[in-house]
């Protein structure tokens, strides 16, 4: 520990090279967090730590099949159940169909739906505003910030999938894990589109206890078995990881850029090290003279390497942490829209890059120290250069 | 004004092996993690930029984005079809195909699921998409529940390969032909026959109508008299366009690529600008040297650019052989991801196009350029005096 001083010293003697190395640690470093940022909002279980015992029941061949609206009477006297909503997608179009117009947009039955999805709180508006205006709609906190709507603003959403427009009136303002999607009231579209009338996309059910999220989906799928249509009941989280699965091998794609860049960073820091030793091998030498162990030496240049790539990792760490709430609201105009809106700051993630970095400083250094430690001094008193 | 020789700089690169060999490995990287997010980006945007024809019109309910949303009742199908502009087939009647798209929930051979479309097709679906070959066993026969299947989906999902059954509850579908669409849309789907379809969904008529035309005029002529038809509330797209408008699924890859290859890129040409300052700081007393014998500092710069553009291309030059192989040898198999504007799986390969690997290699050079320029003018601005009079 005496010897930090020494080590700081020859870590900034070169100020050019240690703060481009710096910089070349820093940003692949934010690369990695962002990257890993991504993986772990992919597989992250949309129901964490809240306890929600929700469910959701879909025709069984696919989403895009309708399921009868009767089936709710049959499925709620199997019991344990809270509440039910109709959770239909309704698509459509708003402003245009770029992608930063891009977001979910659900008909609910409101009363009902703020009983199953519990965990959201108004933030702005209230739910008897919403659920006494038949053409109301609530936003997620993070939706309303991104297009600056406000309570009382108007929305046109020109459908496709059903072809009608509403005009909608934004009622509420809410905040939950993932506050991105639009809901509005489902009788909306039943009474201006009569043949859709009975005909739903989705239930969602939230179920009295855990005991109850284990039992109903096999006894609503067996009630429905031999029905047409026939249905399919997952958890909530099946159902997103549903969604995470089409996407492909995205989390091969991710971890294999990631693992990519530590390589990266480990080369240039790898190099600004062996730079660094070879310009000093005189000095070295005149260190061994002066009675200075080659352990001594060993750990003075893996300690600077291990120095230079903390000070890259924890500059990149807390780059990434403060440009965090700017780039998220910047990724959420790209055609990333779609997985920015559910990305946070996960300790885990920073704790990884915090990993990245202890290894890339350790790895980086090792060749260096060892030739350093091994060099006689004669040879390196030698050496001109 | 007289040039530093080339070699010179050339040389000196392979003194510093190590040096050179870790910045060369680490621009190398750059590019090949950059090259292969480009490729998965550009093979997913190949199926839609290759498949659909420019005679082909698709017919779609008003505002329909895909035919998935879109829906065609059984009686407005005559009069679509005797709208004036629709080619006839040898047989006299049109040449057109109702259809009807629905998507299954298929579970995949690597674990999870994903929705695949299935497609009814008419009697004449077959001769409106001329791509296509069958590979292995026969087409299907119309009203016996039998459909093929493309060769992407079957050896991607369960169930799927020739002989087998998939089946949901009631329905139950026997493959019995694999078929190949050259990497265009319908390489990504299931087809049957529409009318054992409707029976099997219980639907009340089609998504679409693919019609067609006799040439431009005559598919301007069908458009309008679509478009002018009230009545029908459709509208004819051009099937080639309806594809183009689907390349935005490729749009987050490629965002990811240029994200990633740009914040890579600069992180690279730190450690480029690292290496050329070494190299600079090492020369001194030569970079006097050669401006005392009367070189230029122009030359001088033009000089340690040079180097630094070698270095990075020698990079970009790895990076574009890195990425090569592992698009060859690692990700050449087909994959697939979910194609939200018809909320169903798209079947494609990596592409790493000539193009790309331009690009690659100019990417390279542009982090050359900027890693020596600094270092370079340094380097030409070295006090002649100073430099020889330093030691070592």
């Amino acid at each position: 520990m005496k010897y930090l001083p020494f080590v700081f010293k020859n870590l900034f003697r070169k100020k050019t090279r240690s703060l481009l190395t710096l910089g070349s640690i820093l940003l692949p470093l934010f690369v990695i967090c962002v990257m890993g940022t991504l993986l772990k909002t992919l597989s992250r279980d949309p129901s964490e730590g809240r306890g929600m015992y929700r469910l959701v029941v879909r025709h069984k061949v696919s989403l895009t099949n309708f399921i009868p609206e009767a089936y709710r009477e049959r499925i709620f006297q199997l019991g344990g159940i809270q509440e039910m909503s109709i959770w239909c997608w309704f698509g459509g179009k708003y402003v245009d169909y770029s992608a930063k117009n891009q977001f979910a947009r659900f008909g609910v039955e409101p009363e009902k739906f703020l009983k199953v999805f519990d965990e959201a709180r108004f933030i702005e508006g209230t739910a008897p505003d919403w659920i006494s205006d038949r053409a109301g709609a609530i936003v997620g906190d993070a939706l309303a910030k991104k297009y600056g709507w406000k309570v009382g603003q108007k929305i046109t959403l020109t459908g496709d999938i059903y072809p009608i427009t509403l005009d909608l009136t934004i009622r509420g303002i809410y905040t939950a894990e993932n506050a991105s999607a639009l809901f509005f009231n489902w009788t909306y579209v039943e009474e201006a589109l009569p043949r859709v009338k009975g005909r739903i996309g989705t239930f969602y059910v939230k179920a009295k206890s855990a005991a109850d999220v284990e039992r109903l989906p096999k006894q609503i799928d067996a009630l429905f078995e031999n029905a047409d249509p026939p249905t399919k009941t997952e958890t909530e989280k099946d159902f997103q990881n549903g969604f995470v699965s089409m996407l492909g091998n995205v989390k091969f794609m991710l971890t294999g850029i990631c693992t990519a860049i530590v390589f990266v960073i480990l080369l240039i820091a790898a190099n600004t090290m062996a730079m660094a030793a070879r310009e000093r091998v005189t000095e070295i030498a005149v260190l061994r003279t002066l009675g200075y162990q080659k352990s001594t030496i060993l750990g003075m240049i893996l300690g600077e390497s291990l120095l230079l790539a903390l000070f890259g990792g924890v500059a990149g760490l807390a780059f990434f942490v403060l440009t965090f709430p700017g780039f998220k609201a910047w990724l959420m105009n790209t055609p990333m829209a779609g997985f920015a809106a559910g990305i946070k700051l996960f300790p885990s993630v920073l704790a990884a890059g915090f990993g990245v970095a202890v290894f890339v400083g350790l790895v980086a250094g090792v060749v260096p120290a060892i030739r350093s430690a091994r060099r006689s001094i004669t040879d390196g008193l030698r050496q001109v250069g | 004004m007289l040039g530093i020789p080339l070699k010179y700089n050339i040389r000196n690169l392979f003194v510093r092996k190590v040096t050179t060999g870790l910045t060369v490995l680490g621009i190398g990287l750059v590019v090949a993690v950059f090259l292969c997010v480009m490729a998965l980006g550009e093979g997913l945007t190949r199926v839609f930029t290759a498949s659909g024809s420019e005679n082909n019109v698709l017919v779609l309910r008003q505002n329909s984005q895909s035919e998935l949303q879109s829906g065609v009742s059984r009686d407005q199908v005559p009069l679509i079809l005797t709208l004036p502009g629709v080619a006839p087939d040898a047989d006299g009647k049109p040449l057109a195909s109702a259809e009807l798209v629905v998507v299954l929930n298929l579970e995949k051979r690597e674990g999870g699921s994903s929705n695949v479309t299935i497609r009814g097709i008419g009697e004449k679906g077959m001769k409106l998409r001329p791509g296509l070959t069958l590979v292995q066993g026969r087409w299907f026969t119309p009203g016996k529940s039998e459909v093929v299947v493309s060769r992407g989906i079957s050896s991607r999902f369960k169930d799927c390969s020739m002989g087998e059954t998939i089946h949901f509850g009631a329905y139950r579908w026997t493959v019995v032909g694999i078929f190949d669409a050259g990497g265009t849309a319908p390489d990504s789907e299931i087809w049957t026959d529409v009318e054992g379809m409707i029976t099997d969904f219980k639907r009340g008529g089609y998504s679409s109508v693919l019609a067609r035309t006799g040439g431009r005029a005559a598919r301007d002529q069908f458009q309008a008299g679509l478009a002018g038809d009230a009545r029908l509330a459709l509208e004819g797209k051009v099937e080639r366009k309806y594809y183009d408008d689907q390349t935005s699924t490729a749009a987050p890859i490629k965002f990811l690529g240029f994200f990633v290859g740009i914040v890579m890129a600069i992180g690279a040409c730190f450690g480029a600008m690292n290496t050329m300052y070494a190299a600079v700081a090492a020369r001194t007393r030569e970079i006097a040297t050669l401006r005392a014998l009367g070189f230029s500092r122009l030359s001088v710069l033009i000089s340690f650019v040079f180097e630094s553009l070698c270095l990075a291309l020698l990079g970009g030059l790895l990076g574009c052989a890195l990425g090569w192989l592992a698009v060859k040898l690692a990700l050449s198999g087909v994959t697939g991801t979910t194609n939200f504007a018809t909320f169903s799986e798209v079947v494609f390969a990596f592409r790493l196009t000539p193009a790309l690997l331009m690009t690659g290699i100019v990417f390279s050079l542009v982090m050359g350029f900027f890693g020596g320029l600094f270092p370079a003018s340094r380097a030409a601005f070295t006090k002649i005096t100073n430099a020889l009079r330093q030691v070592g």
